[in-house]
Order: structure tokens, then sequence, then C-alpha cells
């Protein structure tokens, strides 16, 4: 044994006391947790077949509990944001002008259809482009009394920035359709937070139209009426019992929840599977170092793919939904 | 081929396909329906890459099996974890 070799040398009395008295070497395997066992020749008890199946079972009963979670208590978990409509109108026109299309101007009507439908996403708690009870996006843009030839919507949820959502978008064949679109010489926005299926978050929703008459396009003092607006309402929409009333923002909105499932999510993840990336390394040295001839699987593969797993998560992976 | 050789064209395979799902990873990142496939198909391709290389090499026990099976699984859970959605 590798912690008994050492001291064989210095004193074999201390070593035929062990051999009488197992248990009182117990405590010295508490590192085979962590280390492969050169006698067993097995890999640490972390990283054994049973570790790998609590690991699967805690982190499916983790995913269970946060679907669970916010019915008990709506509004703790959440998913931060600081998405403004000035943000989104500057990345939507960046996006159009780079292809030569003419910028969208805002319009009041176009924005107030867009705050109508996201209260009454969180009023009747659906995130679709047609509500439950069967209201189309273009039911919210006739109630404004828009009269146009073309119209369109994109919505998105759960997304931390401005620059996020647009991008999202144009990587979404049917949403840059509506974003670079030329029929449009209009839009209206609306970034407002509450509390949806439990997880406090922000919802974004961006109205395209053309007016019938083309003289109706809004003018730029009319834009600048629209942008200078901010937290116009509060409480519009009936929330779900206990959940915070909504907060239609116009210029400035940020979601602060107790718990941002994001970066939770994405710590923990990151933390877990560095640490067994950690473990697979020490596997590696001390099987080499005490030339333990062990039968599993290949380290150096684990490590790849947990390597590509860490590289996925903290690169690529971000929070958000479009449809 | 020597076992040498056929060593490193097995890791050859998994560190190219590892690349390639890492970029595919990154063009769909938007799509999150895609991305769940995506997830799918890296957990399964790293059990059946691990299960063939060790019945390639004679060496495939029970054991190995179920490790490669549940390192799969784990991986699959950890990205849809991550994804959040």
């Amino acid at each position: 044994m590798a912690l008994l070799s050492k001291t064989k040398e210095q004193n074999p009395s201390i070593v035929k006391y062990w051999r009488k008295n197992p248990k009182s070497i117990d405590k010295f395997q508490f590192i085979y947790h962590f280390l492969p066992h050169p006698e067993h020749k097995r890999r640490a008890t972390l990283l054994s077949n049973k570790a790998l199946v609590i690991y699967c079972l805690v982190i499916m009963l983790t995913i269970g509990s946060l679907r669970f979670f916010p019915k008990f208590a709506p509004g703790v978990l959440g998913y931060a944001s600081s998405i403004n409509m000035k943000d989104l109108l500057v990345d939507s026109n960046k996006m159009r002008t780079d292809r030569g299309l003419s910028a969208l101007r805002v319009n009041a009507k176009l924005t107030e259809a867009a705050q109508e439908k996201a209260a009454n996403m969180f009023k009747d708690q659906y995130w679709a482009h047609v509500s439950p009870s069967g209201s189309e996006p273009w039911d919210f843009i006739l109630k404004q009394n828009y009269d146009y030839t073309y119209a369109g919507e994109n919505l998105a949820k759960n997304f931390s920035t401005s620059q996020d959502v647009v991008t999202a978008w144009y990587n979404s064949p049917s949403h840059r359709e509506n974003l670079l679109s030329p029929n449009y010489d209009e839009v209206g926005f609306a970034v407002v937070n509450g509390v949806l299926d439990g997880y406090e978050t922000t919802l974004v929703v961006q109205m395209f139209g053309r007016p019938r008459d083309p003289h109706q396009v809004a003018t730029v003092e009319e834009e600048d009426n629209v942008l200078s607006k901010a937290a116009i309402s509060t409480g519009e929409a009936t929330q779900p019992e206990g959940a915070p009333a909504p907060v239609v923002n116009i210029k400035q909105p940020a979601v602060l929840p107790a718990i941002d499932v994001a970066t939770a999510t994405r710590y923990v993840t990151l933390s877990f599977a560095g640490f067994l990336t950690l473990l697979l390394f020490l596997d590696i040295w001390y099987t080499r170092k005490k030339g333990i001839a062990k039968l599993n699987g290949h380290t150096i593969a684990h490590i790849t793919i947990f390597i590509m797993v860490i590289l996925s998560i903290w690169i690529v992976l971000r929070p958000g939904l479009i449809i | 081929m020597t076992e040498k050789a056929r060593h490193i064209a097995e890791y050859a395979v998994l560190a190219i396909a590892s690349t390639i799902l890492l970029a595919a990873f990154y063009y769909l990142r938007f799509e999150k329906n895609a991305l769940m496939v995506l997830f799918g198909i890296s957990s399964g391709f790293y059990a059946i890459w691990g299960i063939i290389h060790h019945a390639l090499e004679s060496r495939l026990t029970k054991s190995i099996f179920f490790e490669y099976i549940l390192f799969g699984f784990l991986i699959f859970l950890l990205l849809f974890f991550a994804l959040n959605i």
C-alpha cells in the first residue's frame, strides 16, 4: 500500500500494528476518494461508476427542482437583464443600414401595441405569437388604430443584454426576415419585466409596420418623444398570486432577481466540470507516479470531452429564447 | 496499422469530432432545439467512440461499457443544465 511503504522502512513495528488493527488506518483511506487506489487498482471513488450515477441523479433532481421551485416561490429565481429600448433600436437599425436598408423609426402606436402584448403575456402567463384566447399580433396593432400594409412581430425572453437579443434575431432566418425586411418603415418595442412561469424575467416584443399612408411615418420628434419616456406604467397586468407586478420600462429596465438562474447554473456546471477534470488529471499523474495498472476507460478521452463541455459552457452557451 | 498508429488515429477522431461539435454549438447557439439535438449527438458519439475504441483493443468490460455510457450521459446533463431552458 502506497501510504504504508515509506513508514515500513522507517518503523516496521507500526506496520505490524496497522495489520492487526486495520481500522486505525481508515482515516488515510479518505485520500482514495480523490486518487486511484494502488492495491484495488481502481479510479478514485469520486470517479467510480457509482459516483457517476449519483452525479447524474443529482443533476436530474436539480433540473426538476428548477422546474417546480418557481411555482412555490415565484420571482425568487430569474434572469438578470439590462435590456433597453434605445439599444434595441440602435442595434436593429445598424443591422439594416449595414446592408443598405433604411433605418426604422420608432412609432408610438406600435410601441403601445408591443407593450400591451407583453403585458398580456404576463397576465395570461404565455409566451407565443398567438395568445391562449386566440389574439394575434395584428389584433394588438389594430387596437391602437395603426392602419398598416405590412406588419410583423419578434419575441424574446431571458436574455441579459440588448445586443444578445438582436444578434439572436439576426441568427434566426425567420426573425432576420422581419429584422431586414424592406417592407417595414416603423418599429415599436416593449421591454417588460415581470414573472412568467414563476421566473422573474424580461420579455422583449418588437413590432414592425408600414403605415398605409406613407405620410403617417413617425417623424424624428415623435421618435424622440417615445424614446425619452421612462417607466411609464406599473402593474398594468394581473400577476399570479404572490408574484411581483410587471414593470413596463422604456428607458432603463433592469431585472435583478434574488437568484440569477443563468449565472448560477453557469458557475455550478463550470465548477463541477472543472472539479471532475481536475480529478481526471490527478488520476493520470498518480497512476503514472505509482505505476498502477488499472482496467478502465481512457482518462485522456474523458478529459478531452470535459474540456469541450467546459469551453461550450464558458464561451458558447448563453440564456435567451426567441420565437 | 500498428497499435500506436491506431491509437493516435482514434484519438484524432475524438479531437476532430469535439472541435466540430464545439463549432456547431457556436453556430447554432441561438437555436435551442438544435442545440438539444447536438447535445444528444455529442453524448451518444462519445459513448460509442469509447465502446468501439475499447472493443478494438479487446479491453471492453462491462464496467468500461457503463463508464462510457455514464460519462456520455453526464456530459449531456451538464450541457442541458447549463443551457437552462
